[in-house]
């Protein structure tokens, strides 16, 4: 039998991050969200002062090492966050309760990451699964974004959601670079059929801030369906696709490499703050230039970065004239408060829709 | 009493309220009380005093509003379901129509919005702590053995307030028991909890934002006459209390429900308010939450539904 490998759940992109390693001829053990009994037992084997994404990540591995998984990888690179070394906790909290699971760090770590060392997988099915990842990172991301689309302006809620799963179960399926293109290629096809309401003109709200939140739905309580389902169409800014072109330094050019976010948000903020602050700074900038009618900024509680561009956002959000909702999520946070918010923020920017509207005219 | 009239009606933490208008805007009739843990049977009993007061009352329009808004919608049958946030704004511009900031604090909940043009253009909400609202002074009422009125008309009579440290309800109570130990009188501390209280506000849920007079204060907490004392002093202009202040989300929901104007209301009829209006739940298995929805049933038929981490189930009604 294959050993396991449980893989740190990333929202949809975890089908993508499974298919990238087969070619250790491991098991990928993952889920595609956080579930409440991951997140359980993260919470109680977890600091009570650590973030949400830490606690989340935690309680999958735990649970990971219940049903007999012996292998982890999780991301821990240079100069993000804490999150460099929130490997050495989570490894350090498995061996205080006699669980046997090894987690490997995956980051900048010498020509050959110990994940790789360890596993040597010979070079040629490597890269095919390399290609595979790519291909199906960057079929989850044509994906999403249909679904946001289409979310805001279909008359029977829930139908976005319902394809999107289908294609996710189709694109997990793919086995073969060819396979996971001509499954992608049918995603746009299968959105047309979705019955929509033309008469309604969606907002468009932004959502940035730290990538686990963003990107698991149950820690983020579902914030894509709730604003799809008030009329809103989000652009999630956080895409495994672009942060991967960075990784590998081969989108110099792409309108989202490090390079070009850093220059953008130099008006506001000079110097990287961890994580993915940086870039919350710059796309709430192309935010403002773009026209959106407002943004969600995502974050856990208590998270360092995120935190320390809050004021930057609001005086941002006060020069460009652009609302910024700031919503901090840690495990007792109530949903009704959630959506009370998400639904007080929609109406306002509605209202102030309809008034320029109406000045235009 | 003839003509079309229209409802809102308020389930939040605390209370239940209730507010007829007729079709110039007034307001006819105002109900509030405490929802003491049953929001649906709170609100049957609010309905059954409006049906007391107002037996000939047409009703046009229903609006819901407070945390418990989608069950009540789905049980009395509204037309329209609208956040606390909004309706609280929506009704404060309507008194007070040059209003620039709105403060109001319930029972769990503290918020500000700011409003410019008659336009909501900013809001917050108290975020991961409770210590600036309604049950905190309840709870410190109640361990100086005052009721809520006795400690409002205490608050007015302190010359020098007590300094109380406010960042923290748990806090502010060994404070103010250390305080009480040194020998300070008992309206100076009730004073300074007010003022520690108001300073909380405006510290946390008001950081950053912009606020101009006129201020409008509302929600349960205004009635406090040492809240208003306090708020006077430190944003150093006087708030403006409207005549329903208690009932303030309630009416914003009747004004929504009145500007959204039904063809034809939703509204179930006054006999709902005696019917026995059951909730049963389930757990929905389409994803990996598991969320349990609660349906709403009244004589065996589901009326609605509520609950679910995506909006789905919201309001749906019918067999699954």
């Amino acid at each position: 039998m294959k050993p396991g490998l449980a893989i740190q759940p990333w929202g949809n992109y975890s089908l993508a991050l499974a298919a990238s390693v087969e070619c250790l001829r491991v098991e990928p053990w993952t889920q595609r969200s956080t579930t409440p009994e991951t997140l359980r037992l993260g919470v109680e084997a977890s600091p009570e002062f650590a973030c949400l994404s830490f606690k989340a990540c935690t309680g999958h591995f735990i649970k990971a090492a219940q049903e007999g998984v012996r292998y982890g990888v999780m991301v821990n690179s240079r100069g993000t966050c804490r999150l460099r070394y929130y490997r050495e906790i989570q490894q350090k909290i498995l061996k205080e309760r006699g669980l046997d699971l090894y987690v490997f760090g995956l980051g900048y770590d010498g020509i050959k990451p110990p994940l790789i060392r360890h596993f040597d997988p010979d070079l040629l099915p490597f890269l095919q699964c390399c290609a595979r990842a790519q291909q199906k990172t960057l079929a989850v991301d044509a994906l999403e974004k249909e679904a946001w689309r289409v979310r805001a302006v279909e008359r029977q809620p829930g139908d976005a959601t319902r394809v999107l799963n289908e294609c996710l179960a189709d694109l997990d399926r793919a086995r073969t670079v060819p396979e996971i293109r001509a499954c992608a290629r049918t995603f746009k096809p299968r959105f047309r059929n979705v019955p929509l309401d033309e008469a309604r003109l969606p907002l468009r709200i932004g959502l940035l801030g730290e990538a686990t939140l963003l990107r698991d739905r149950f820690l983020n309580h579902n914030l894509e369906e709730i604003l799809g389902g008030l009329g809103a169409e989000v652009r999630n800014f956080f895409l495994l696709g672009d942060e991967m072109r960075n990784i590998f330094r081969i989108g110099l050019f792409s309108r989202n490499s490090r390079w070009r976010l850093k220059r953008l948000a130099r008006p506001y903020l000079e110097h990287l703050v961890g994580g993915h602050a940086l870039d919350s700074v710059a796309h709430a900038l192309r935010c403002a230039q773009e026209g959106y009618d407002g943004i969600v900024h995502v974050a856990p509680a208590g998270c360092m970065p995120e935190v320390s561009v809050r004021p930057i956002l609001r005086r941002l959000s006060q020069d460009l004239d652009l609302p910024v909702l700031e919503c901090s999520f840690d495990e007792h946070a109530s949903h009704v408060g959630v959506v009370t918010r998400l639904e007080a923020f929609v109406s306002m920017l509605r209202e102030r829709q309809e008034n320029k509207t109406r000045t235009r005219k | 009493m003839n003509g079309s009239f229209y409802l809102g009606i308020d389930v939040g933490s605390i209370s239940a309220n209730l507010v007829l208008i007729d079709a110039g805007a007034q307001v006819v009739f105002a109900d509030y009380r405490r929802v003491d843990g049953h929001p649906l049977r709170a609100a049957q009993t609010a309905l059954a005093a409006l049906q007391a007061a107002c037996p000939q009352a047409t009703i046009a329009g229903i609006g819901a509003t407070g945390s418990a808004r989608h069950l009540v919608a789905a049980a009395l049958g509204a037309d329209i379901v609208k956040n606390e946030i909004s309706a609280h704004a929506c009704a404060a511009i309507h008194v007070q129509p040059d209003v620039q900031t709105v403060i109001e604090i319930g029972g769990q909940d503290s918020k500000v919005t700011i409003v410019r043009d008659r336009v909501v253009v900013d809001f917050a909400m108290n975020l991961l702590c409770a210590a600036g609202t309604g049950s905190f002074l309840d709870a410190q009422a109640q361990r100086l053995n005052l009721s809520i009125e006795e400690f409002s008309r205490q608050a007015v009579r302190s010359a020098r307030p007590t300094g109380i440290a406010g960042r923290c309800t748990v806090f502010a109570e060994s404070d103010m028991i250390h305080k009480q130990q040194i020998g300070h009188r008992q309206e100076d501390i009730v004073m300074g909890l007010c003022l520690a209280m108001a300073r909380n506000f405006l510290g946390n849920v008001c950081v950053g934002k912009e606020i101009r007079p006129p201020v409008v204060f509302q929600g349960g907490v205004s009635a406090n006459q040492g809240m208003r004392r306090a708020f006077a002093e430190l944003l150093k202009c006087e708030p403006i209390v409207p005549e329903h202040h208690m009932v303030m989300g309630a009416l914003g929901a009747a004004l929504l429900a009145k500007r959204a104007a039904p063809e034809a209301s939703r509204f179930r009829g006054f006999d709902v308010c005696e019917r026995a209006i059951d909730t049963q739940a389930f757990t929905c298995g389409d994803c990996a939450n598991e969320c349990e929805v609660i349906e709403i049933v009244d004589r065996g038929e589901i009326v609605g539904r509520s609950g679910g981490r995506c909006r789905k189930w919201e309001g749906r009604a019918g067999p699954r």
